[in-house]
């Protein structure tokens, strides 16, 4: 109470109650529930007849605004070369005991690694029609990669074939981007196959090929920064 | 387990859960649960050989199945007097680790038990190291191994012991 009463307690106070009416008035003049932008409308109203895709943000994300997502691969792939060139140059180099892990983690990794990749495998090849999609299943897999990287010590990623991998699903966003623009007309990434019916596990045109190769070149990322991992922690 | 058995047992597994995830039996799905499932099998049977899975059977699946139900039973058990523990005024608690010994053989069944002891709150496995597991206990009631491997073991393993046999 003492505090609060002394000439600095009124000074912050005064200050406290600036701020406050600032952002209130700020915050109070945002016109909530009324979108400046009228594209999430045209979006919501098209997306079905526009991409066939069920699942509207994958509409979003691998058709109105596949060339983004395309950067956001690059982003990704930048930060794993960061990181594995970081580690690779780090002069401290510690000496350590590696240690079996226990038989609880080791089973428990034999036994359930394929069905991580699985799930991962499933997610990213049904994200035109329920929630998920490349870069969730992307994450599934290298979460898998890093159960090895706990549980089976002694078993390696091979960190040229995920290199491979993730240069070849790089390679075939772009090569059906390309695709796009020779065959379905004007513009990058154009949907240039056929939608299909509407539910069908093969349908809304390239969706499915650009999530399968966003979900390989993700998780082989994540593989290969787990690798990366592993190699500095020799 | 041979190489075939250990094959056929993952393909089963890989290709039920995907029947699960889609919960469809439409022909496109099936055939890249298919295709999937033999790619990932091929891939990784070799790692499922020697972890001690048991063959097929009526007896064991029933057992199994039971086996739900006592873990089950027994961990609503185990809550109720963790639960009794904590909100008693006196906190009755003598935390400790004790070691017990199982007769299980093979990776699975002794991963199974483990985690069996650990999903029982009050009980939890810290490490399994050859046929002795290490048992952080919330109440110690004994120190004896025998009786301690009575208390906490027994009750999972008379069923673990039919469907690992």
């Amino acid at each position: 109470m003492r505090d609060i009463l002394s000439f600095r307690g009124f000074v912050a106070l005064f200050l406290l109650g600036i701020i406050v009416a600032g952002i209130s008035s700020a915050v109070g003049q945002i016109p909530f529930g009324q979108p400046d932008s009228e594209v999430g409308q045209l979006y919501l109203e098209n997306g079905l007849q526009d991409t066939g895709a069920p699942n509207l943000v994958t509409s979003v994300v691998a058709g109105y605004r596949a060339l983004d997502t395309l950067g956001e691969v690059v982003v990704l792939f930048v930060a794993a070369t960061g990181l594995s060139a970081v580690l690779a140059t780090s002069k401290r180099r510690v000496e350590r005991e590696l240690e079996d892990a226990s038989l609880v983690l080791k089973t428990g990794c034999r036994i359930f690694f394929p069905l991580i990749l699985l799930f991962g495998a499933y997610l990213f090849i049904h994200g035109h029609l329920t929630p998920g999609g490349g870069f969730q299943g992307g994450a599934v897999i290298g979460s898998a990669f890093l159960l090895v990287y706990l549980g089976c010590s002694g078993r390696r990623v091979s960190a040229d074939a995920a290199g491979a991998i993730e240069s070849l699903s790089g390679f075939g966003f772009v090569f059906l981007g390309l695709l796009g623009l020779l065959v379905g007309g004007s513009y990058f990434l154009s949907n240039f196959l056929p939608k299909g019916d509407l539910y069908e596990l093969i349908s809304a045109g390239i969706f499915p090929l650009i999530y399968i190769l966003i979900g390989l070149k993700v998780g082989s990322e994540f593989a290969g920064i787990v690798d990366s991992m592993i190699e500095e922690s020799k | 387990m041979s190489k075939v058995k250990s094959f056929f047992y993952l393909f089963s597994a890989l290709f039920l859960i995907w029947i699960g995830f889609t919960t469809t039996f439409q022909p496109q799905e099936l055939g890249l649960g298919l295709i999937i499932s033999l790619f990932l099998s091929t891939i990784f049977f070799k790692t499922y050989v020697g972890l001690g899975f048991p063959p097929l059977g009526i007896k064991r699946f029933l057992f199994a199945l039971i086996y739900i139900i006592v873990l089950f039973k027994e961990i609503v058990k185990a809550n109720l007097d963790v639960a009794y523990r904590a909100v008693h005024p006196e906190v009755p608690i003598n935390p400790g680790i004790v070691i017990i010994n199982t007769d299980l053989e093979g990776d699975v069944a002794r991963m199974v038990l483990a985690n069996s002891i650990t999903l029982t709150p009050g009980t939890f496995t810290l490490d399994v190291i050859g046929d002795h597991l290490l048992i952080h206990w919330i109440n110690v009631e004994t120190t004896s191994k025998e009786e301690a491997t009575e208390l906490i073991g027994k009750r999972f393993e008379k069923y673990l012991k039919i469907i690992f046999a």
